[in-house]
C-alpha cells in the first residue's frame, strides 16, 4: 500500500497546486498532459504522410472533443466535492463575465428582481408582523380556539364563559387539553408603596401552562390545588419583562407582587421568548381563575355563564381533524342550549387556528396585508415579466452561444448546470439587492406607532424567514421565467442555429409569446397603478378631509376605578368630582368622559330600533358606540346636526336617551325624523333624542358606520377616558391633570396620558404617510419596471425586424409609414393590456370593498388617470426604437444580414 | 460525437478499458498516447479506444490507487506523464484477469455451444 499511499499524496498535491494555479490562470497538468497527446498523435500522422492539416485534424478526431475530455479527465482526477466547487466556480466565473459582457440587461434583470423581492419580502414581514408569525410556544400549528363566536359589522370574535368553559372541558374528546385565559388590566406594583403601572395580565386555569407547552425559567406554574379554592391561593407567575422592569432579582421566588391592591407571592417567571397565548394579548402577568373573582370584586366572572370573557385554548389531538372537532362541538353546542337556554340559544360553538382568528380580530391588519400582498405581487409579476421579455430578446444570442459550446462537446447536463448557475447568480444578485429595498420600506413601518399603553404593537423584523422567502421568490421567479426558456434553447438545432444566426425567423408562437408577455406586463402595471392611486386617494384624502372632529388643544388620560374595586356609586361619585375639579383647572376650556377616542375605539352596543324588522331569529344587531359625559361634543368638536347632545341631567334616575349618528339615522328610518323614535339599547327602551355629525370611530380610512352614543351615567360601572380642552399648549396640561387625579385618588390607576396632538398623529397622520409612501413606492416601482420591460421588448422587435424595414422601404414605404405600422404593431399588445388591467382593477377594487374599511372607491377618475398614463409610456416606448428602425438605410440593413 | 463507428471495429465493453490498461502497464512504466497505441496494436487494431476515453480512466485509476503518476521524460526526450502499475493494481489485475478468463468462457458456451463441449 506505501506506493499506492504516496501516489494518493503526490496526487492530492498536485490537485491543491492545480486547484490553486485555477486562480493564477496557469495551464493546468490536464491541459498540459491532453495537449501532449495531440502533439505526439500529431507527429505520428505526420510520419505517416499526412499534410500538417490533415494530421493535426486526425489527432482531434482520434481524441474526441477536447473540451468535455479535459473536463471528464479533470472529474475522474478530483472525483467527489473538489470538482464540483472546482466546476461551480468556473460556472459562476463564467456567468460573471457573461453578465459583464451585457451589463444592460443584467442590470435591469438584476433591479427588477430587486424590487420585486424587496417589495414582497417587506410584504411578508409586514404581514408576518400582524398576522402570520407562530406563537412562541412548540408545535403552534396543534393550537386551536373553541368557544361562542359573535360578529360585530366586520368584525367577529370568539369567546367563552367559565361555566360553559367547564362543560366544554367534560365534554369534549377531540383536545389535548383546552386552558381558559380571561384577560384582567390592573396596576401592578413590586410593593406597597411604589407606584403601580397599568399593565394587562392574565387569569389563567392551572393547566394553562402544560397545555402551552411553556414553563417557567424561575420557579415554576400553578399547581392544580391552587386554581380549585376561589381566592385562597394568591400566587402569581411574572412574564420575563415584568420581572425585568421589577429589578430582574433571581431571588424573587417567594416575594410579594401586588396587583390590583392584593398581594400575590411569586411563584415563577416566564422564559423571554414567551410573549402570551396570542398575538394581541401579551400579559404582564398570570394570576390562577381563582383570584381572578377576587381583583375583580366581581363574583359573576366564574358564575354567570353570559359573562363572555374567556379566551379558550387548547390542542387538537393527533388524528382529529377541525371538523371532526366541529362536530363534537356541535353537540355540546346544543347539549348547553337545552341545559341553558337563557344564556346558550343560538350559541354556536366553533373552533379557529389562530391564523384565522388574527384574521378575524384584525379587519384593518388583514386588509392591509391584503392590499400590499395584491400590490406586492403585481410588482413581482411586472418584474418576471420584464426578466422573462428580456431573456426572450436574448434567447437567438444564447442560443448561438449554446450550439457552440454543444458543438465543441459540453454535454447537456453540463450546459443545464451552467444555465441554472448564471440563474442563480441573477436571482441572488437580485435578491441581495432587494434586501435594502426590504429593509427601507419595514424601517417605514416602523414608523407607525401605537398610541396605546397596553396595545400589542406588531414586531416588524428583517428575519430569517423574511430571507428565506425573499430567497425563494427570487430563485423561483429566474428559474421559472429564466431557465425554462434556456433549457428550451439547448434543445437548439446546431445546423439551424448555425445557420440562421440571429435572423432565425421569429415564428408565429414566439410572436405570440412576446405579444402576450407585453400584454401581462401592461395588464398588471395598470392595476398596479390603479391601486396605488386609490389607496393613495383614500389616505391622503382622509388627511387633508375636512375636520371630522378636533385634533388640537386636548389632553386625555384613562382612568381604571375597576382597578380600585369601587362600586358603581363610587365610580360615579369618583367622575363627578373629577369633571368638577377639571372644569375649575386654569386653563381647561371644557373636560368630558368616553369609553371611545376617535378614530380609537368602540363598545359594542345590541340595538333593535322600533318597529325594525329584523330576518327571522334575530332580535338585534350589535353596532358601534360610546358611553359618554355632557359636553363630549362640545369638547370633540363634533356637531349636534339635531335635537339636543348628551347633558348633565341624563342620570339613572331620568328617561334613557341615545344620540345616534348621521348613518345610523339614515340607516334605520330613512328620510324620516328619528328624534323622539325609540330603540332598544342593550335590551332597554331609549329615546332618541339628536343626531350628530359623522366622525371616524375605529379607523381612520373606515367608511361611514353606525355608531350611538349613550349616557355614562345611565350604564354601570366603566373605564372612561377624560379629555380636557385647553385654552393653551395641551403637553402643559398634562401634569396638572395627573397631579389632579392623584390628588383625589393616589391609587386610581391612569394610563394612556397624552396628548391629542400626539395620538392623532399617531393613529393617523404617520399611519396615512407611511401607507401613502410604500403604495406609492411600489406604483412608481411598478411604472418603472413597465417602462423598461415595455421599452425593451419593443426595442427587441424592432430590431429583429430590421431586414423586413428595409425591404419594406426599398420597395417604397416612406419613413413615416414605417414608424406607423411599427407604432401600431407595438400598440395592439399594450391596448389588449389596458383592458385587461382594467377589468383585472374592477376585480380588485371588488375584493378591497368587501375587505377592507376605506370610504373610496376607484372612481372613474383614478382610471382616467391611469390608462391614459400608461398609454403614452407606451407609445414613447414604442416611438424611439420605431424611429431608430425608419432611420435604418435600406442598403446596411439588407446587407447587415 | 466526433469519431464515426467503423463497422469491422469493436467498441470495448464498459469497465474493460480499465483492464487493458493495467494489462498494458504490466511491461512497464508508459505515457497516456502510448498506452492507447499499445491497446489498439495489442488487439491488431481490431478493439477501437476512443482516445479521449483513456484519460478519464487513467487518472481515475490513479485515484483508486491501482495506478501512480510520475513526470519523467520519454525516449524523445519530451516532459511527459508516465503511468506505473503499483502492487495494488497488479493484485487487480489478478482477479480481474480471472474473472474475465470466466466471464469469456461462459458467453463462448452460450454463442458457440458445439466448440466449447469437448
Amino acid at each position: 500500500m506505501g506506493p499506492a499511499d504516496g501516489g494518493d499524496r503526490t496526487h492530492h498535491a498536485a490537485f491543491g497546486k492545480r486547484f490553486m494555479s485555477r486562480f493564477k490562470r496557469d495551464p493546468d497538468p490536464v491541459s498540459a498532459e491532453i495537449q501532449d497527446y495531440l502533439e505526439r498523435e500529431t507527429a505520428r500522422n505526420l510520419e505517416a504522410g499526412m499534410s500538417p492539416e490533415e494530421a493535426a485534424f486526425a489527432a482531434r478526431r482520434k481524441l474526441g472533443p477536447v473540451a468535455r475530455v479535459t473536463e471528464e479527465t479533470r472529474e475522474a482526477a478530483a472525483g467527489g466535492i473538489l470538482t464540483w466547487i472546482e466546476m461551480l466556480w468556473r460556472d459562476l466565473r463564467h456567468g460573471v463575465r457573461m453578465f459583464a459582457k451585457n451589463p444592460a440587461f443584467t442590470l435591469t434583470c438584476v433591479v427588477s428582481l430587486a424590487f420585486g423581492t424587496g417589495a414582497n419580502v417587506a410584504m411578508f414581514s409586514g404581514a408576518d408582523a400582524m398576522l402570520l408569525r407562530p406563537l412562541p410556544v412548540p408545535r403552534p400549528g396543534e393550537i386551536v380556539r373553541v368557544g361562542s363566536a359573535f360578529t360585530l359589522g366586520d368584525f367577529s370574535f370568539i369567546r367563552t364563559s367559565y361555566l360553559n368553559y367547564l362543560d366544554i372541558l367534560q365534554q369534549s374528546h377531540s383536545f389535548n387539553g383546552l386552558t381558559a385565559i380571561a384577560t384582567v388590566t390592573y396596576g401592578i406594583a413590586a410593593e406597597e408603596h411604589s407606584t403601580a403601572q397599568v399593565k394587562s395580565g392574565a387569569a389563567v386555569t392551572a393547566n394553562f401552562f402544560d397545555v402551552m407547552g411553556v414553563h417557567p425559567v424561575l420557579g415554576r406554574g400553578f399547581r392544580p390545588e391552587e386554581d380549585q379554592v376561589r381566592g385562597r391561593d394568591a400566587v402569581i407567575v411574572l412574564s420575563y419583562a415584568t420581572w425585568q422592569g421589577m429589578g430582574a432579582d433571581p431571588k424573587i421566588l417567594g416575594r410579594v407582587a401586588r396587583v390590583g391592591g392584593i398581594d400575590f407571592t411569586v411563584v415563577g417567571v416566564m422564559p423571554e421568548s414567551f410573549s402570551g397565548p396570542d398575538r394581541d394579548a401579551k400579559p404582564a402577568f398570570y394570576i390562577p381563575t381563582m383570584m381572578w373573582p377576587v381583583i375583580t370584586g366581581d363574583p359573576g366572572t366564574l358564575d354567570d355563564r353570559a359573562y363572555w370573557a374567556m379566551d379558550v385554548k387548547g390542542r387538537l389531538r393527533q388524528a382529529i381533524t377541525e371538523r371532526q372537532a366541529q362536530a363534537e362541538l356541535d353537540t355540546i353546542a346544543a347539549n348547553l342550549e337545552r341545559a341553558h337556554r337563557d344564556t346558550n340559544r343560538n350559541q354556536r360553538l366553533t373552533i379557529a387556528t389562530e391564523l384565522e382568528m388574527n384574521i378575524r380580530q384584525n379587519r384593518v391588519y388583514t386588509a392591509l396585508v391584503a392590499i400590499l400582498t395584491l400590490l406586492s405581487m403585481a410588482v413581482l409579476i411586472v418584474a418576471c415579466a420584464n426578466v422573462a421579455g428580456l431573456l426572450t430578446s436574448r434567447a437567438p444570442l444564447r442560443s448561438r452561444e449554446i450550439a457552440l459550446r454543444l458543438a465543441i462537446g459540453a454535454g447537456r447536463a453540463r450546459l443545464i448546470r451552467q444555465l441554472l448557475t448564471e440563474s442563480s447568480l441573477m436571482a441572488l444578485a437580485g435578491g441581495v439587492l432587494g434586501l435594502p429595498l426590504a429593509y427601507i420600506s419595514i424601517q417605514l413601518l416602523r414608523q407607525i406607532q401605537f398610541p396605546n399603553d397596553l396595545a400589542f404593537v406588531p414586531r416588524l423584523e428583517l428575519d430569517q424567514r423574511a430571507l428565506l422567502f425573499s430567497m425563494v421568490i427570487a430563485m423561483g421567479s429566474v428559474i421559472l421565467f429564466g431557465l425554462i426558456p434556456a433549457i428550451q434553447t439547448t434543445r437548439t438545432n446546431l445546423a439551424t442555429a448555425f445557420k440562421s444566426g440571429s435572423s432565425a425567423e421569429p415564428g408565429r408562437r414566439r410572436f405570440w409569446g412576446r405579444n402576450l408577455l407585453l400584454a401581462v406586463q401592461v395588464a398588471f402595471s395598470l392595476v398596479l397603478l390603479t391601486l396605488s392611486v386609490f389607496t393613495y386617494r383614500a389616505f391622503a384624502g382622509e388627511l387633508s378631509d375636512a375636520v371630522l372632529f378636533r385634533r388640537d388643544h386636548i389632553a386625555m388620560m384613562t382612568l381604571r376605578p375597576r382597578g380600585l374595586r369601587y362600586t358603581d356609586d363610587q365610580a360615579k361619585q369618583f367622575y363627578q368630582m373629577l369633571l368638577d375639579r377639571v372644569r375649575a383647572l386654569p386653563g381647561v376650556t371644557s373636560a368630558a368622559l368616553s369609553t371611545a377616542k376617535p378614530a380609537g375605539g368602540m363598545d359594542p352596543i345590541a340595538i333593535a330600533p322600533e318597529g325594525f324588522h329584523f330576518p327571522p331569529g334575530q332580535t338585534s344587531v350589535i353596532a358601534a358606540g360610546s358611553r359618554i359625559s355632557e359636553s363630549y361634543f362640545e369638547t370633540l368638536g363634533i356637531r349636534i346636526l339635531r335635537g339636543r347632545g348628551i347633558a348633565a341631567t341624563d342620570t339613572s334616575s331620568s328617561p334613557l336617551v341615545t344620540v345616534v349618528n348621521e348613518t345610523l339615522a339614515e340607516h334605520y328610518w330613512p328620510n324620516q325624523d328619528p328624534i323622539g323614535r325609540r330603540i332598544l339599547v342593550d335590551g332597554r327602551w331609549t329615546e332618541i333624542v339628536g343626531i350628530a355629525r359623522n366622525s371616524r370611530y375605529l379607523f381612520p380610512t373606515e367608511p361611514p358606520t353606525d355608531f350611538l352614543y349613550v349616557p355614562y351615567r345611565q350604564v354601570p360601572l366603566l373605564d372612561l377616558t377624560l379629555f380636557a380642552g385647553t385654552a393653551g399648549d395641551s403637553a402643559g396640561m398634562i401634569e396638572p391633570l395627573r397631579k389632579l387625579v392623584a390628588d383625589i385618588n393616589a391609587n386610581m390607576p391612569v394610563y394612556n396620558i397624552q396628548t391629542m396632538e400626539y395620538y392623532y398623529s399617531a393613529r393617523v397622520t404617520i399611519i396615512g404617510h407611511v401607507i401613502t409612501e410604500i403604495i406609492g413606492a411600489m406604483g412608481l416601482m411598478g411604472l418603472t419596471l413597465a417602462m423598461i420591460g415595455l421599452y425593451a421588448l419593443m426595442s427587441y422587435s424592432v430590431s429583429r425586424r430590421t431586414r423586413e424595414i428595409g425591404v419594406r422601404m426599398a420597395v417604397g414605404a416612406d419613413r413615416t409609414n414605417v414608424m406607423t405600422m411599427i407604432v401600431r404593431q407595438g400598440l395592439i399588445p399594450v391596448l389588449a393590456g389596458i383592458a385587461i388591467g382594467l377589468l383585472l382593477s374592477a376585480g380588485a377594487a371588488q375584493l378591497l370593498r368587501t375587505s377592507f374599511p376605506l370610504g373610496y372607491d376607484i372612481g372613474p377618475a383614478t382610471y382616467g388617470t391611469v390608462a391614459p398614463l400608461l398609454l403614452f409610456i407606451a407609445l414613447a416606448a414604442a416611438y424611439f426604437p420605431a424611429r431608430r428602425a425608419a432611420l435604418v438605410d435600406p442598403m446596411t440593413a439588407l446587407r447587415d444580414e | 460525437m466526433s469519431t464515426e463507428p467503423n463497422s469491422d471495429r469493436v467498441e470495448l465493453l464498459q469497465g474493460t478499458l480499465d483492464m487493458l490498461i493495467l494489462r498494458t502497464l504490466l511491461f512497464g512504466p508508459a505515457h497516456g498516447h502510448a498506452i492507447a497505441h499499445a491497446i489498439e496494436q495489442g488487439s491488431a487494431d481490431v478493439l477501437q479506444v476512443e482516445h479521449g476515453s483513456l484519460y478519464p480512466a487513467l487518472h481515475r485509476l490513479v485515484r483508486q490507487g491501482l495506478l501512480a503518476a510520475k513526470d519523467g521524460i520519454s525516449e524523445n526526450n519530451r516532459k511527459a506523464k508516465f503511468y506505473r502499475l503499483t502492487p495494488k493494481g497488479c493484485k487487480h489485475l489478478l482477479n480481474e484477469s480471472s474473472k474475465w478468463d470466466r466471464l469469456t468462457e461462459a458467453i463462448g458456451r452460450i454463442m458457440r455451444p458445439s466448440e466449447s463441449g469437448s
